[in-house]
């Protein structure tokens, strides 16, 4: 049934979707600032440049600090209400799945511009408590879905085991249930963290003075200037991301939950 | 499951702390979106911005030039997923585990080091421009930043992975008995793939189609690379209305429109799925 010109297809496809990976790894290490290509030389100028750079410094920091911080307070709060919508059936269970998946369903922009609107310019909220809110309401949907996966696939008789030989349904959730869920947890993690890590449109908009992610300083540099210092910067993200996403694959099949 | 009485307490309980965070602080600033979106700065509540947005040639151009877009992309995805996606879904399962990874690296890499790349290949002296130089087709650069192209093959590059994620999972499902029915009864490859895959993965589809076009008509860091100020896309329209004119009004009617879209084409093909079941 598979036939020759459907690996062609394959083929075309992967060329497709790393080629541009290939062609960033290549220019990060060109010696030419002008990025001709093919790049001149070889150098690892721009690299040193990215850690000189003290605007992507400053800016990882921030993004590994949003990205920590509203993965887990969306896990924390996500998980009671994954746990409620796969053990309960109840009549809003309907509205409060809309509820949590909602965040996913409106542009990410204009998750960014409402909130800007409201938080920052209406509320005064300083800018690092509004991108910590954004981040955290756009991983919601991701936390509670995988969460919720990762239950359904428990047999609720092992918990049940637990309360009716004495333990009290908090205990038998984190002595039995949670337990059981190290891997949906850990890939509701790396789900989440990325998702925070790499997003650009919530917290375009609510940057302020001083305080940007990652990728917002990316985009404003190249605003700038058009040398190989984006691509030896993306070339390093790239890496770190192959290394997470390979030992997320292999100890949990992150792709069944994506 | 063990059910009890106060099972009611038990689901408010675990529900409430994290809905009442998304109400807080989702539901409400989107409220007051709305709420900007009817409110000039003349005061009052009228829908003329939305009016304003629909005849003023501008906004038209770009609202309609961001549907097309998407379309294009969405197609090329289409196009360029169902076969590769057939490979996929029929090989022993510890290659498809390894070439799956490399389908969810790139959704998992951030957007402007992706496009960054397309600047490489598209500049004026970029890939394309020294190969179509060197082999004297052209004698001046081509400009293909700021261009629909660029943008187009930016987007699908970004997407297209959330066409083969759907694809390859209804794939999945189809059992080999199936297609070998079809084969033997004297179907060749290409009526079965046409009358047998593609139906028997229409879910897989929709659903891709859906995660494509609704990402394509609301990127922003794409059009804003590859199209800038010169070829203005909702996403970045919104951001020029917000941060650049400064009219917070005309910005809240941009993301209301988007919104309306997005949750349009939603329903829209959650409805073509419901029938097709």
């Amino acid at each position: 049934m598979v036939s020759r010109w459907m690996y062609i297809s394959l083929v075309i496809l992967y060329g497709f979707l790393l080629g541009p990976f290939v062609i960033i790894f290549m220019a990060s290490f060109g010696a030419n600032a002008t990025m001709a290509f093919p790049p001149q030389g070889f150098t690892l100028d721009w690299f040193a440049r990215v850690f000189e750079t003290s605007q992507f410094v400053d800016s990882f920091w921030i993004s590994l600090q949003l990205a920590l911080l509203s993965t887990i307070v969306s896990l924390v709060m996500g998980m009671p209400v994954a746990y409620a919508l796969v053990r309960f059936q109840f009549a809003a269970s309907g509205l409060v799945e809309t509820v949590f998946s909602a965040p996913i369903l409106v542009p990410g922009l204009v998750i960014g511009f409402a909130m800007l609107n409201f938080f920052v310019l209406l509320g005064k909220m300083p800018v690092m408590t509004g991108l910590f809110i954004g981040h955290t309401a756009i991983l919601f949907p991701y936390s509670v879905r995988v969460i919720s996966a990762s239950l359904r696939n428990l047999d609720p008789y092992v918990e049940d085991a637990a309360v009716s030989l004495g333990a009290n349904r908090l205990r038998g959730f984190l002595l039995v249930v949670l337990p059981n869920m190290q891997a949906g947890i850990a890939a509701a993690f790396v789900l989440g963290f990325i998702t925070s890590f790499n997003n650009v449109p919530v917290s375009l908009f609510l940057s302020g003075p001083g305080v940007t992610t990652l990728p917002v300083s990316m985009l404003s540099y190249m605003e700038y200037y058009f040398d190989p210092t984006i691509a030896a910067l993306s070339t390093l993200l790239v890496a770190f991301t192959v290394v997470l996403v390979q030992t997320a694959e292999r100890v949990l099949g992150l792709s069944q939950f994506v | 499951m063990i059910r009890r009485p106060n099972q009611t307490r038990t689901i408010i309980l675990l529900v409430a702390p994290a809905f009442v965070v998304v109400l807080v602080f989702f539901v409400l600033p989107l409220i007051f979106l709305l709420s900007q979106s009817v409110t000039p700065k003349e005061g009052g509540y009228t829908l003329t911005g939305y009016v304003d947005f629909f005849q003023s040639p501008v906004s038209r151009i770009v609202y309609l030039r961001t549907l097309k877009l998407g379309l294009i992309v969405t197609g090329i995805c289409v196009l360029m997923s169902y076969p590769a996606a057939f490979v996929l879904a029929r090989m022993p399962a510890r290659r498809r585990t390894f070439l799956m990874s490399l389908v969810i690296l790139p959704l998992m890499t951030n957007a402007v080091a992706r496009t960054f790349a397309w600047l490489i290949i598209l500049g004026r002296r970029g890939m394309v421009n020294q190969t179509l130089l060197s082999l004297e087709v052209v004698e001046e650069p081509v400009r293909f930043i700021f261009t629909e192209t660029a943008i187009v093959l930016g987007l699908t590059q970004l997407f297209l992975p959330l066409m083969v994620l759907p694809l390859v999972s209804a794939m999945e499902n189809i059992p080999d008995d199936v297609l070998e029915a079809a084969r033997s009864l004297g179907a060749n490859r290409l009526t079965t793939f046409l009358r047998i895959v593609v139906p028997m993965s229409s879910d897989g589809l929709v659903l891709g189609a859906t995660l494509v076009f609704t990402g394509s008509v609301t990127a922003f860091v794409t059009p804003a690379i590859l199209g800038g100020a010169r070829l203005l896309l909702m996403s970045t329209l919104l951001r020029q209305e917000a941060v650049i004119v400064f009219d917070q009004h005309a910005a809240a009617v941009v993301a209301v429109v988007m919104i309306l879209t997005t949750l349009a084409v939603n329903l829209l093909l959650r409805l073509l799925r419901v029938r097709q079941v």
